[in-house]
């Protein structure tokens, strides 16, 4: 017991720089900002507990509603990416020659800064821009498309941006995982006379299930916090149809120096981000153990 | 004995130095998006400055008109603000009634009669004056005179229906957009053409008047007059003057400084531009006045107000107002340095960078700065309003519905602020 006792000391030891580091930058700002939510703070005067009426004001707000529901809608990025990334990483998993080039590729908008992300698809989605430029050379279309100017399709390119983003860094963790599959199950499964697909769905899936869970949460997350591409693209608009809950917490907290409104509207996206989470964290549980 | 000398020296070093530091003040000034182009200039102003008052510091540090306001209030509360910091109006508006600038009154003494009365009007809230003004800018309209031949166009428009049927005949003989009218500012844009946007504390900007004003800008962009780039950006200038120097604009509503930047990026376009007054809507006010000025921050040491106060007047004076103003296409803020022949009289062959400077200062005589003052949360109220105004413009909604229930939004904010 005492031994056990020393044991746990020396973990817990071991553990206090990297716990200190946590408790200062993520503990204490989550604490203290989740607090911050229900007071009146405005950075020169002290903070007054008002209850609820800092949380009642965002749902008052039109913006935030809407916000609230784009962020939701943002939601849908999640299957995309996912079949994307794991669509690629299959792709890229192959001997073939120059696969190489093709994987940084996919990787570039990974690590391409937001600021050059927004100036590139600012260019490409303009009214006069490549894409619509290319659709109209295909006669795909007759008239110029207005892709973050139209309130109908505006949030769809935002989302697409962020897609485009994020599906190399999927890809990598998936293609991470393809390759710890291992060979003779495979071979074996070859060998019982198992085909292509009947392998990939019943041996590299369900290897792949603790990825997909990883996977899946991160983008949940990133879904649900989606500002920066609404930020360099459309800075919330055209009517606010690119308004995401986050970007609006940005705006208040930020922006306007509001600080009690923007971490109220925080604290509803964490609450989401752990609703949603919670239910995503049950179904991916490992069934055996 | 030598131990003894050694000691002394030390005293002496260290309250020589004490002494002077004592005697030292230090003034910190913040400009906004002023660097590096003006570095010489302040430099040569500081050294000045330090020349004549000595014991005096002055630090000079310049923000990004995106950060300053961030780095202030950071600032304000650790309690080591700047002395004098660059603000506009409706910056300034909100600043002083959360108490984060001070007035300034008592500092501008006798100096407040140097300034001319419409700036210092400007700062004026609730009674009390709010900055020392430094420049003000004022809207030309840059029209590309190629585009106006090839539309069948002989002269700049006179008012806001004749620059909108430019744009729609522009557009309909050229294929490009007329012009790129700034209506993220729709509170500015409706009070310049006379229509109130509150009246008896409630807002009224759903009137036949307002809904009329909606349906001709919506009728000029439905026919592609009106330039469509972030149109309802919170700045539309960046997209408007690349548009201007891409050819695709006709018409670019923009103070003098921005000819100059047409001058140094688009040689071509700079070349067939010419100059005109901006239409005076009604009320005779020209658009786009825009005031910088120096405010005081709240918690600036009250010892050292004497010495801000100098240094303030000194960086405002006429001098120094109208070398500033020279250098930068704007407009100055003294009533001597506004009188200068610089603004008065146009040079022979002259550019357009010279002839936006002489009609804008001509135009300054009637150039405010537009915005309703004194309303909590008003950057929210107007993105309503802007919302109304962008729904009925781009045909998505009625413009009266729109404008009704922006007006819906706005009075159940006032109501609450009135209890």
């Amino acid at each position: 017991m005492k031994r056990a006792l020393g044991h746990s000391w020396q973990a817990y030891l071991f553990l206090a720089p990297a716990l200190i580091l946590f408790a200062v930058f993520s503990f204490w700002p989550v604490g203290y900002g989740s607090y911050l939510a229900f007071t009146d703070y405005s950075l020169i005067k002290p903070a007054h507990w008002v209850g609820l009426d800092n949380f009642r004001y965002i749902f008052d707000n039109a913006m935030f509603v809407a916000g609230l529901k784009n962020s939701l809608l943002f939601l849908l990025i999640v299957p995309a990416i996912q079949v994307g990334a794991m669509a690629l990483a299959v792709l890229v998993n192959n001997n073939l020659p120059g696969i190489r080039l093709f994987r940084a590729a996919f990787y570039v908008p990974v690590v391409t800064a937001i600021s050059v992300v927004g100036i590139m698809w600012g260019f490409m989605f303009h009214e006069q821009g490549m894409l619509n430029y290319v659709l109209m050379q295909l006669r795909l279309v007759n008239q110029p498309v207005g892709w973050l100017s139209d309130d109908a399709i505006a949030l769809f390119s935002v989302m697409f941006v962020t897609i485009w983003r994020g599906l190399g860094w999927y890809m990598v963790m998936y293609l991470a995982a393809l390759q710890s599959v291992p060979a003779e199950m495979q071979e074996a499964a070859i060998l019982d006379g198992a085909n292509r697909w009947q392998r990939f769905w019943k041996i590299t899936v369900p290897m792949l299930m603790p990825t997909i869970m990883v996977c899946t949460i991160m983008s949940v997350l990133a879904a649900l916090k989606a500002y920066q591409e609404v930020l360099v693209l459309t800075q919330g608009g055209p009517l606010n149809a690119t308004f995401t809950a986050l970007y609006y917490a940005y705006d208040q907290g930020l922006k306007h120096l509001k600080l009690p409104r923007g971490l109220a509207a925080s604290f509803v996206v964490s609450l989401c981000c752990i609703a949603i989470m919670l239910p995503c964290l049950r179904y991916f549980r490992p069934k055996h153990r | 004995m030598s131990r003894y000398r050694l000691l002394a020296a030390s005293l002496a070093i260290a309250l020589s130095f004490n002494a002077y530091a004592a005697a030292t003040e230090h003034i910190e000034f913040w400009t906004m998006s002023l660097k590096p182009k003006f570095v010489p200039y302040f430099d040569d102003l500081v050294k000045r400055y330090q020349a004549q008052h000595p014991g005096v510091e002055i630090e000079w540090v310049d923000f990004p008109a995106d950060l300053i306001q961030t780095k202030l209030v950071t600032r304000i509360v650790a309690g080591s603000p700047p002395a004098l910091v660059n603000l506009n109006v409706p910056w300034a508006d909100e600043y002083a009634r959360d108490g984060l600038i001070v007035p300034i009154d008592s500092l501008l003494g006798d100096g407040k009669s140097s300034y001319v009365k419409a700036a210092l009007d400007d700062l004026t809230f609730s009674g009390k004056t709010y900055g020392f003004p430094l420049y003000s800018n004022v809207t030309v309209i840059a029209y590309n005179t190629q585009l106006f031949k090839q539309a069948g166009l002989t002269r700049p428009p006179q008012s806001l229906d004749e620059q909108l049927a430019y744009s729609v005949q522009i557009f309909e003989k050229t294929g490009k957009a007329g012009f790129s009218p700034s209506l993220a500012k729709a509170d500015g844009f409706m009070l310049q053409q006379g229509l109130p946007i509150l009246t008896d504390g409630k807002a009224a900007f759903n009137s036949p008047q307002h809904v009329a004003l909606i349906e001709k800008l919506a009728k000029a962009y439905k026919a592609g007059g009106i330039l469509k780039d972030s149109l309802f950006a919170e700045d539309n200038f960046p997209a408007a003057i690349a548009a201007y120097n891409g050819g695709r604009l006709a018409m670019l509503s923009a103070p003098p400084t921005a000819v100059k930047r047409i001058q140094s990026d688009a040689s071509d376009i700079y070349a067939i531009t010419d100059i005109a007054p901006a239409p005076l809507g009604p009320t005779g006010i020209v658009d786009g006045g825009w005031l910088i000025h120096f405010a005081v921050p709240a918690g600036v040491n009250p010892k050292l107000m004497p010495e801000v106060a100098k240094f303030a007047r000194f960086i405002t004076d006429d001098e120094n107002q109208l070398a500033f103003a020279k250098l930068a296409n704007v407009f100055p803020t003294t009533i001597a340095a506004a009188n200068d022949p610089y603004f008065q009289h146009l040079p022979p062959n002259a550019g357009a960078s010279e002839k936006a400077v002489a009609i804008g200062a001509e135009s300054m005589k009637r150039s405010r700065t537009l915005y309703v003052a004194g309303i909590e949360d008003y950057d929210e109220l107007r993105r309503a309003l802007v919302n109304a105004v962008e729904a009925g413009v781009t045909g998505k909604r009625d413009p009266k519905a729109a404008l009704d229930a922006a007006v819906v939004i706005w009075n159940k904010k006032l109501a609450k602020q009135a209890h």
